[in-house]
Formats: structure tokens, C-alpha cells, sequence
């Protein structure tokens, strides 16, 4: 699986939810209801990487398929 | 963006009011009680504590505002420390201190939204509300921007009975300056409850206003019409009261309340010298009120979905009552209007 790294303009926050975005560009919110399988990073982390928890080729796939959305938005970014 | 079924743990944007001390004596004013309870400003060490506690939750977003910030003298030096610690900074000014030098310090900065306050697009409208001469000394420190190509530029007219035949001016006028047009809803706190028979909207100016917003998507609002809302526009923002559930309002000296429009004694949440603000805003019991608050008798109307009943702050100084409808809400304002 990819890693995935929040975009330089993007902001993440864990909520009970899941993971609520925020783009520094325009001040708009996204709200991911991932439950507990992505992990907002780190504040103090400077690469940013996005946790990713997944227990089944399944759960992968549906994770994979929210984060290719969100790079799609320019909040998170693939390598 | 959806925020009706999710709880947030902290807001995501605060609006800190960060001096109650202005050079302009706006007659609609909503921080007008706020100066005249003034309790004093916290001072920069505090201001700083409180930013790195906000970074620390992380909110997203500081929208500051006062009084006049540019009145205080180390702004310039709090706004940086925000913006440092990767806070988005919005700012709500009067326009009026905006010099050449203050502005290409503006200009270099990151993360900075402006946000500059014409109630009119002409000097007598504008000036029979902000004072005498000040659309020009507005306008002058808006060219400043402009010449300097601010991408982040806003101008931000309340909308009133005295405005409300210019906004398709005013519109075109924070275009030729390179700005988008904000309309923002006036309440009746502060000053603008002294205001409010005065200038509030008819129901025939709501209905268009209504209309006007649904066709021009491109016009910020600051959320602030939701009762408003169209189809149109229902993905764009907000479609309920953010009070206390992503945002929150800082004064002065510290004091927490839900948000900017109830900045009053009675939703006091607690202050940010004493408690953090995080713990103010989960635990404190009138921030839990604004978030269990339920308009029962809007549940059965067509348009609950757009609005979930309206804004709290505008039926409270209206009706007393945190539980009843927004009164500028279409279907209590123009039951008979049709609304897309």
C-alpha cells in the first residue's frame, strides 16, 4: 500500500468521526467518516504521514479509495 | 460540508475579538457592549499562550477581529506568531489605519485573509452608518491592497435597510478592486440591538436578498445566512448554527462565549486565563445548551434541512428564547413567499 502525506496547505484533525480536513487555501472543511483507519499525523511531525490502519485486503481497498479522493482535493499526497 | 450529524471534540475556527479599542463608532456595532464592559486586553505573553494552545488542539483558524486590531500595537507581532505555528489568520479590519508600510508587511505574509469593513458603495450610505468621510479612508487603505495585488481580499458590507439597495454596487465595486464581496447578516447584539427596528430587512428585502445569494454563489457569506439559504446554495457552507460546535468566540480579556453574536453576560462559558479554552468549550454548561439547543417547532417544516432552524443569537435578542425560530427565517418572515 501507498504511503499518503497531508498536502503542505492541508490541516487534519482526529474526530470521533474519523478525520476532518482543512484546506488553508480556501477555509473549507472536509469531513472523512474513516472511523479509526486513518490516523491524523503527528503536530509535531514534519513529514506528516497519514496512519493508515487496516485489518483486510477489503477495509485496504475502501481506504484506498477515501485517500485517492482526498488527493484528488490536493489535501493529502501520494508516494 | 456537513456538520449537523458530527460532534466535534474542539472548534475549528475561534473568533477572538483580540481589543476592544476602535477609532470608528459603527452605529450597528456588536462589540459595542463588549468595549463598554471592557475588562482590559490580555496581554502579549497571554496571547501567545492562548496560540500555542489553540495550535496545540489544532484549530484551523483564528478570525480576529475587535474593535480595530490594528489598534493595538503588537498585532502585527501576534498575527506572525499565529501564522508561524501554521494557523490560517483572518482579519476583520475598518480599513482605515491601512498604510503603505503596514500593507507590504500584509502583503508578504502567508495565511492571512483580509477581511475590510464597507457598509455601502457610495460615501453617504456607507458614512451614515460607519461615520462621516469613511469610505474614503476606507477605499484609500482597500487601493493599497489592490496596488499590492492582495489575493486574499474581502470587502464585507452588513447588510441593512440603509445598504440593502446598493449590494448589486457594492458587488461591483469590491470587484474593481480586485476583492470578493461578503454579505454579512446584521443581528441585533450590541449596538444593533438599539438598531435593529431601523435597519433590519423587510420581509420583501429578505425574500430578494434570498435570491440574489442563491444566483451569485461567488458572494461569501461567513455562513451567516442560513436562514436564507436556497437550494442553490445549500452545499456551500454551513447549514446550521456553528456555535459552539466548530467555532467559538474569544473577547478581550480572555472571556469565552459561543460564538461573536453572544457575546453577552448570560453566555459567559468561562475565560481562557482561568480554564483552557478546550476545556471551556467541552465541559462549560451554556456551550452544552447551544449544542443540545432543538427549534421543536421548526422540525416539520420543508426548509429544516437548510437551516435547522436558524441563528440562536438573532431569535434570542428578538424573542428571549434560544428555542424558537429564527424571525428572518423565509418561512416565519414570508410564509407565503414560494422559496426554491
Amino acid at each position: 500500500m501507498k504511503t499518503y502525506h497531508l498536502s503542505p496547505w492541508a490541516r487534519a484533525r482526529q474526530e470521533e468521526f474519523g478525520l476532518l480536513f482543512y484546506d488553508t487555501r480556501s477555509t473549507t472543511m472536509t469531513f472523512v467518516r474513516s472511523g479509526d483507519h486513518l490516523l491524523a499525523p503527528p503536530v509535531d511531525d514534519r513529514t506528516r504521514p497519514l496512519g493508515i490502519v487496516t485489518h483486510s485486503p477489503a477495509e485496504e481497498l475502501r481506504v484506498t479509495r477515501v485517500l485517492d479522493g482526498l488527493e484528488v482535493k490536493g489535501l493529502v499526497v501520494a508516494s | 460540508m456537513s456538520l449537523t450529524g458530527e460532534r466535534l471534540r474542539a472548534p475549528v475556527n475561534v473568533t477572538w475579538e483580540i481589543t476592544d479599542r476602535c477609532n470608528l463608532g459603527c452605529r450597528h456595532c456588536l462589540s459595542a457592549d463588549l468595549r463598554r464592559g471592557s475588562l482590559g486586553e490580555l496581554d502579549h505573553r497571554r496571547c501567545e499562550a492562548l496560540i500555542d494552545e489553540l495550535a496545540a488542539i489544532p484549530v484551523f483558524q483564528i478570525n480576529f477581529g475587535g474593535g480595530e486590531p490594528f489598534l493595538r500595537p503588537d498585532f502585527m507581532d501576534i498575527l506572525r506568531y499565529a501564522q508561524r505555528k501554521g494557523i490560517v489568520t483572518c482579519v476583520s479590519t475598518n480599513g482605515t489605519l491601512l498604510t503603505p508600510s503596514l500593507v507590504d508587511e500584509l502583503a508578504g505574509m502567508e495565511l492571512l485573509f483580509l477581511q475590510v469593513s464597507v457598509d455601502g458603495a457610495s460615501p453617504a450610505t456607507n458614512d451614515a452608518i460607519r461615520g462621516e468621510g469613511t469610505f474614503d479612508r476606507i477605499l484609500e487603505g482597500v487601493s493599497l491592497l489592490a496596488e499590492r495585488s492582495f489575493p486574499d481580499l474581502s470587502l464585507n458590507m452588513v447588510v441593512t435597510s440603509v445598504n440593502f439597495h446598493e449590494i448589486a454596487e457594492f458587488h461591483q465595486l469590491a470587484a474593481s478592486y480586485g476583492a470578493r464581496t461578503r454579505l454579512s447578516r446584521f443581528r441585533p447584539s450590541g449596538d444593533g440591538s438599539r438598531m435593529w427596528d431601523e435597519y433590519r430587512l423587510s420581509r420583501e428585502q429578505l425574500a430578494w436578498l434570498a435570491h440574489f445569494l442563491g444566483g451569485h454563489p461567488e458572494v461569501l457569506t461567513g455562513d451567516s445566512f442560513f436562514s436564507l439559504t436556497n437550494a442553490d446554495r445549500k452545499d456551500q457552507g454551513l447549514r446550521t448554527c456553528g456555535a459552539a460546535r466548530m467555532t467559538c468566540a474569544v473577547g478581550p480579556d480572555g472571556s469565552v462565549f459561543p460564538c461573536a453574536f453572544l457575546c453577552e453576560p448570560a453566555f459567559l462559558a468561562g475565560n481562557v486565563t482561568d480554564e483552557p479554552l478546550a476545556s471551556i468549550f467541552a465541559h462549560a454548561p451554556i456551550m452544552q445548551v447551544l449544542r443540545g439547543l432543538e427549534v421543536e417547532p421548526c422540525h416539520t417544516c420543508d426548509r429544516f434541512a437548510l437551516c435547522n432552524g436558524g441563528c440562536p443569537a438573532v431569535a434570542y435578542f428578538v424573542t428571549e428564547s434560544l428555542g424558537l425560530p429564527d424571525p428572518e427565517c423565509l418561512r416565519v418572515a414570508i410564509p407565503r413567499i414560494e422559496v426554491a
